[in-house]
């Protein structure tokens, strides 16, 4: 897919967070745009940080979640990998040329200037605050996407409804085929975009 | 997987909890508690036919409800 409907998506990709990427996920592509992950060449032989890099070439937009780059308890390493992804995507538009100008990238945090304490050198930027709030990840997607790429987006409530539809459909769906509830809860990235897709084509209204 | 008939949803809004039939533009009521709405959507989904998805804050199913005959098999363990 062109350049100017990929989206680089950084963020974890644990369990913990699979709440938060889920509706991120079915709001860029409910857009038409294609989320771009590093879970999708891992398999490839080259090292992660390259795979990462021709990601962020390209991707004219890029996603940054910064919400759980925070050490959770005593001696646990601070979570650098998005930070840093964050750094190149910057960079890539900064120091490149062409089409890489028109890069634009939405930092999304917990709270708002909670990230200042780690990354001071991102003060002023625009950063959208979740709350930890699944629905508010769509509305904020929803509302950066609408701005950027100049669209003309159905409200946040109707793309969550749409969500919440695909959400059942997909439960249903995979329950026929055997799998358990908590099978369903922890369906990775790969297979939930593919499923998205999916229901998209039948069902997008 | 998709959806042919109009089953109910109760999905977590920023105001409450809404009842929305599947494809619906609108909310067809909202509740300040879950379990009001799960209550109305239940009651209308047995005159109906229909099923009932309720779902969490991140839009997972915590149950659903079928009048309709089609809640689909758990898997044989």
């Amino acid at each position: 897919m062109a350049f100017d409907r990929n989206v680089f998506i950084n963020c974890p990709f644990d369990k913990q967070y699979l709440p938060m990427l889920r509706p991120l996920l079915f709001t860029v592509l409910y857009l038409q745009f294609r989320p771009r992950i590093a879970l999708e060449t891992l398999n490839s032989g080259a090292p992660r940080v390259t795979k990462i890099m021709g990601l962020i070439r390209g991707s004219q937009y890029g996603i940054h979640d910064l919400s759980r780059i925070q050490a959770k308890k005593k001696g646990e390493f601070f979570r650098l990998n998005m930070p840093f992804e964050l750094g190149l995507d910057v960079g890539c538009q900064v120091f490149g040329k062409g089409n890489w100008r028109k890069k634009k990238c939405l930092i999304m945090e917990v709270e708002p200037y909670r990230y200042q304490a780690a990354i001071s050198d991102l003060s002023n930027s625009d950063i959208a605050a979740h709350g930890g709030d699944p629905y508010r990840v769509v509305l904020e997607v929803r509302k950066w996407l609408n701005r950027e790429a100049k669209l003309n987006a159905p409200g946040a409530t109707h793309i969550w409804t749409r969500f919440n539809e695909f959400m059942a459909a997909n439960y249903d769906k995979l329950r026929a085929e055997g799998h358990s509830p908590a099978e369903i809860a922890e369906l990775d990235a790969g297979e939930l975009i593919r499923a998205m897709n999916v229901w998209l084509r039948r069902n997008r209204s | 997987m998709a959806e042919k008939k109009a089953n109910y949803h109760v999905i977590p809004e920023p105001t409450g909890w809404a009842v929305r039939r599947s494809g619906a533009s609108k909310a067809t009521k909202l509740f300040e508690t879950q379990s009001d709405a799960v209550k109305y959507a239940r009651e209308d989904a047995k005159k109906r036919n229909t099923d009932v998805y309720v779902h969490t804050r991140d839009g997972s199913i915590s149950s659903r409800n079928s009048y309709s005959g089609t809640n689909p098999k758990p898997p044989k363990k």
